[in-house]
């Protein structure tokens, strides 16, 4: 099951999975390969990866338990993580379909829809709430309270409370296209709310090193950097 | 005949709930309808102080609801306007003297007898709140240019549509000197986020106090800026409804605006 050598090589790639990391790689590709991406990604990482559980996605490839033990040797010896383990048991049907079409074509498809949109306005003592990501097509009152488990994205003016990640999913984000709420809080973080800026532009909350930051979301284009689309 | 029910209504305490009930009812009896006020705060009765009729008061609503008189002899006929008449809440009885199903229970007999009733309802959004939009066919938000107002008028505008009452907003007290210098919220600004239609802009005007003290209703004083404003709000409510809207202006600036005509201006 080697791929040929000449063959383009799967990137490698880091992921927050709760309190966990887990990492995309092809198993296929080259030892070598692998470490130096390893290093690559972990690079920046490093404080962050100091006891951290480590969860391997080898995209359904089975069997390659010798490749966890060595991997996992490496990355303790770099960067001290935490507990290694291996993959999720995954179908037997995409085991041989190559981890990046599976991403980049179909693999958002068997998710069912994890995001409640609803349109109209949020008034003072009313509340909304999401399991998942909430999708607010209208304008969210001073006095009304949203909550999702993911984001929270408000299509109109974010002018009440918004609480994104609740309880504790400090990936999550808050994106108004008017951004003035009176507080926002994300995965148990709380901030009080600014005077929106003078300049109309959109902005987004998110945790960035333990504090809820606001930023201007197209300048910062927080996603545009994944390089093909991720279910989130 | 059968009339319509209006509850005027705000959340919030002393933003001009009575007021407006008295001069809107005063207005829409001069245009020729027969109007019924109806003073739904019970144990802390006041339409009745402000329309002067506080010594004629036999039976309330509470008697109504309880069957122990009709609405003729309840209601009391205005001293100045015809087709004006008072039903006034009872001083004794407590909040629970009143039931939602029991005021449904003689508002037919009010449609019968009236082409509009107003409900004036109590502050807050319990069993007063309750009792007096529950037979309403349309309901008025008053609402003053503050947070605080803004705040409990969007809440209980929630709590209209949540029983299908598309309501309209009337804002009072305003002091237009204080919105163009940024000092006050506009009207603008509350209906950006109340987002519903609005009934009338009301200035603040000494002449209220002089009606609630003297007894000559507002809507009666030629000079009146508030009483005009809300004779205009009962034209809209009665159907007119291209009338258009009338925004307060300081003196200032009418001045002003001659002195740039004239070239005097700076
Ligand atoms: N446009 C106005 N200009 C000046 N004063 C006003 C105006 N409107 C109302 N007021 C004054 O504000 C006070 C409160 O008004 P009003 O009693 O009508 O309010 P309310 O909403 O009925 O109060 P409550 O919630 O206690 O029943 C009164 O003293 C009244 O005279
Ligand atoms: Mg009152």
């Amino acid at each position: 099951m080697k791929k040929n050598s000449g063959q383009e090589k799967t990137p490698v790639r880091l992921k927050g999975l709760g309190k966990a990391l887990c990492i995309t790689l092809d198993p296929r590709d080259p030892f070598d390969y692998l470490k130096d991406e390893l290093v690559k990604q972990f690079q920046d990482k490093k404080q962050l990866a100091v006891n951290t559980k480590i969860v391997f996605d080898f995209g359904g490839f089975q069997g390659y338990d010798d490749l966890i033990v060595e991997l996992s040797a490496f990355l303790k010896e770099q960067f001290a993580v935490g507990d290694v383990s291996g993959p999720l048991k995954s179908k037997p049907k995409h085991a041989n379909r190559p981890k990046r079409l599976e991403d980049m074509e179909k693999s958002w498809h068997k998710y069912q829809s994890e995001a409640l949109i609803l349109s109209g306005r949020v008034r003072s003592g009313q509340k909304a709430a999401a399991g998942k990501h909430l999708i607010i097509l209208g304008d969210v009152n001073p006095g009304a309270e949203v909550i999702a488990g993911g984001d929270i994205l408000v299509l109109g003016s974010l002018r009440g409370t918004a609480i994104a990640g609740n309880p504790d999913n400090e990936e999550s984000i808050i994106l108004a296209l008017d951004f003035r709420p009176t507080q926002v809080q994300i995965g148990g973080y709380v901030a009080a709310g600014n005077p929106s800026s003078a300049e109309k532009m959109i902005e987004f909350a998110h945790i960035e090193q333990g504090t809820i930051v606001v930023e201007d979301y197209l300048k910062a284009d927080p996603f545009g950097k994944i390089p093909w689309p991720q279910v989130r | 005949m059968s009339g319509k029910i209006i509850v005027i209504t705000s959340g919030k305490g002393g933003v001009g709930k009575t007021t407006a009930t008295a001069s809107i009812g005063a207005a829409l009896a001069l245009e020729g309808k027969k109007v019924a006020v109806v003073d739904m705060d019970i144990g802390l009765r006041n339409l009745d102080v402000v329309m002067g009729l506080e010594n004629r008061i036999v039976f309330n609503i509470v008697d109504i609801v309880n069957g122990r008189c009709k609405v003729k002899q309840a209601a009391i006929k205005d001293r100045r306007i015809d087709n004006l008449f008072l039903i006034p809440a009872s001083q004794s009885d407590n909040k629970d003297a009143l039931t939602p199903e029991g005021v449904v229970g003689v508002s037919e007999e009010l449609k019968e007898e009236f082409d509009y009733t107003l409900m004036d309802c109590p502050a807050g959004i319990e069993q007063g709140f309750e009792n007096s939009i529950a037979a309403a066919d349309e309901a008025v938000v008053v609402c003053t240019p503050d947070v605080s107002a803004v705040r409990d008028a969007d809440r209980v505008i929630g709590l209209l549509y949540a029983r299908s009452i598309t309501p309209k907003l009337i804002v009072n007290r305003i002091v237009p000197l204080m919105v163009e210098r940024g000092d006050m919220l506009s009207h603008e600004d509350m209906v950006d986020v109340l987002s519903v239609e609005l009934a009338g802009l009301v200035p603040m005007d000494d002449n209220v106090v002089v009606s609630t003290n003297t007894g000559v209703p507002l809507v009666l004083q030629k000079e009146s800026k508030a009483g005009s404003a809300f004779r205009r709000i009962a034209r809209r409510l009665n159907g007119q409804n291209d009338l258009p809207i009338v925004v307060p202006q300081s003196q200032d600036r009418f001045w002003k605006k001659i002195g740039s005509r004239l070239g005097i201006g700076r």
